[in-house]
């Protein structure tokens, strides 16, 4: 459902991607890794339209993002920015609501599915008991769910998530893994993810995409991702291997030696 | 309280200053014809042509606001009045009489020096992808500087009487009498409202971001070009009537906010009466305060605005 060809994006003379390729199906889950400045929120920028290609495709159901209006392509795809949120001048609820922009023209009413879409998203990312307070008010932890509950209540089938547990304690952490886990499990949503955290991309039911310096790397799935010379290439360290204990997966750890 | 009986509050103290001010001064005018007439052909057109005009600069002010997340980016602030105060300095020392559309020369000239002036710090703030609002606000004292040095240019250029009637132009003030000017600003301002009741919903997203705002379908650039248009005729517009008077797009807005919130669906309508009460207000009491001589209202909304906008900087700094 999403094809990515050849895609080139510049900004001021300076490349920001170059030569990106990728398909994905209804319902995967991609994490899209590699260093700072590797051109990660580029790409979830551009398939978004928030900055231009230079060339290339990106297409989601066959149709070029160019052929769609800017309200079309929020009613298909939605993107959760790297901001926590927590400077904007709203209550959880009332931006919730904003979210609904798109299913709407200049004069409709606010309908029952729209409040049926911002309850479904209160409830499945766990902040209906904040809906009332102000964003500057939230914790990190509590904005960053409620900036994927604003996204959710857009109701598209592609979610762009750009590190969502960046300033997050690993309590946090885990916890928006889980929702964004539901999301793409039961709801069907395909996600694709920017993240730092290696781990969370080599998983099995994940691709991996890793871009550095502008270009793709590597792509593949998740399961055969962590792998020494591999990572050891893309961020310019050494990395030490070990079993997780009780799961039985593989763990990289950045080896400071 | 909710937004309606806040709002509602707002339209009763706005519609009490609009019925009084029209009265005040007038007792001591004996003979009750001439009072009458005083009454009909300058104190109430002026009293409309105040709400108009300050409702409309408010108004521009707020979208401005919500457009670069920032109180203190206003047309006045951004040199949008000062290209617009040249563009209309110009066409008077050109003596153009040209008309387009119903519009009078001085309204053209003022409407496209505001776009100009935006056109500029706009795309001068383009040039950087991440450029900060202070980057914005610098850019916009630098057009200012820039324009009113070619204000002076061309008052200098003047004869003595051309020069002194852009200088008392300049200092911004109501002082009509008849109905004329106040039909000539009345559609411009009505015509920029209903532009920004229709975008309500995208200057909320608006305020979130750009970013946030594309990803929720908002046409940002679309949208940005709109307002840009729509504030530099409406700001053109009173200009080139009243000349710039300063600070009511920065100060109504921002009380508005804190007082209705957020919310444009209800901060335009409140935006539009306690702007157009305020500047009724600030007239009235520029009309009072040394006469039977009047001050020029401009002076006194920056008096009121200069310590407004200090507080606003020391605030967002240390919010920041």
């Amino acid at each position: 459902m999403i094809e990515v060809r050849a895609l080139h994006v510049t900004l001021q003379e300076k490349t920001l991607l170059s030569d990106i390729s990728f398909r994905l199906n209804a319902g995967d889950y991609l994490v899209v890794v590699g260093p700072n400045g590797a051109g990660k929120s580029s790409l979830l920028k551009a398939m978004m339209g928030i900055i231009d290609k230079d060339s290339g495709e990106i297409l989601f159901h066959g149709q070029a993002l160019s052929d769609y209006s800017q309200r079309e392509l929020a009613r298909l795809v939605s993107y959760v920015p790297q901001s926590s949120g927590r400077e904007l001048p709203f209550a959880v609820e009332d931006f919730l609501k904003m979210s609904r922009y798109a299913h709407h023209s200049a004069l409709s009413e606010w309908q029952p599915d729209d409040q049926a879409a911002v309850e479904d998203a209160l409830r499945i990312t766990n902040t209906a008991q904040f809906r009332q307070r102000q964003m500057t008010t939230l914790s990190g932890g509590e904005s960053q769910r409620v900036m994927i509950a604003a996204a959710l209540a857009q109701q598209t089938q592609v979610m762009l998530l750009d590190e969502p547990t960046s300033y997050l304690d690993p309590h946090h952490q885990v916890e928006v893994h889980r929702v964004i886990a539901r999301l793409n499990e039961q709801l069907g949503i395909t996600v694709i993810e920017v993240s730092h955290d290696i781990n969370h991309a080599g998983q099995k039911g994940r691709q991996v995409l890793a871009l550095a310096d502008a270009q793709a790397v590597w792509q593949g799935p998740g399961d055969i991702f962590l792998e020494q010379e591999r990572l050891q290439r893309l961020y310019q360290q050494e990395f030490v291997f070990v079993t997780h204990p009780r799961s039985g997966r593989t763990i990289a750890l950045a080896d400071p030696l | 309280m909710t937004a309606t009986t806040k709002l509602s509050l707002l339209s009763l103290l706005s519609l009490a200053v609009m019925l009084m001010a029209p009265f005040a001064g007038l007792g001591d005018i004996a003979d009750e014809l001439v009072r009458q007439q005083i009454l009909y052909e300058i104190r109430l057109p002026r009293t409309l042509f105040a709400f108009v005009a300050g409702a409309g600069l408010a108004l521009c002010g707020m979208v401005f606001q919500a457009m670069f997340h920032n109180p203190l980016a206003t047309p006045f602030t951004l040199g949008v009045a000062s290209g617009a105060s040249f563009g209309a300095a110009l066409t008077v020392f050109l003596g153009l009489n040209v008309s387009l559309l119903g519009f009078d020369a001085i309204t053209l000239g003022a409407f496209i020096g505001a776009l100009a002036a935006i056109s500029f710090v706009y795309g001068i703030s383009r040039l950087h992808y991440s450029f900060s609002i202070e980057t914005l606000l610098l850019t916009g004292v630098a057009t200012s500087f820039f324009f009113s040095s070619l204000i002076l240019f061309t008052q200098y250029l003047s004869d003595i009487n051309d020069s002194f009637r852009i200088l008392r132009w300049l200092m911004g003030g109501l002082s009509i009498s008849g109905y004329q000017s106040l039909l000539q600003l009345l559609p411009i301002v009505a015509f920029s409202v209903g532009i920004m009741i229709w975008l309500s919903r995208e200057l909320n997203l608006l305020m979130a971001g750009d970013d946030i705002a594309i990803s929720r379908g908002v046409a940002v650039k679309r949208v940005r070009y709109l307002l840009f248009f729509t504030t530099s005729l409406c700001v053109g517009a009173i200009v080139a009537l009243c000349g710039p008077i300063g600070f009511v797009g920065m100060m109504v807005p921002h009380i508005c906010r804190l007082i209705i919130g957020t919310d444009h669906r209800w901060l335009i309508p409140a935006t539009l009466i306690f702007g157009g009460g305020f500047l009724i207000l600030c007239d009235t009491l520029a009309r009072l305060v040394i006469a039977p001589a009047e001050l020029p209202v401009g002076i006194i909304t920056t008096l009121l605005g200069g310590p407004f906008f200090l507080w606003l900087l020391v605030r967002s700094r240390r919010s920041a």
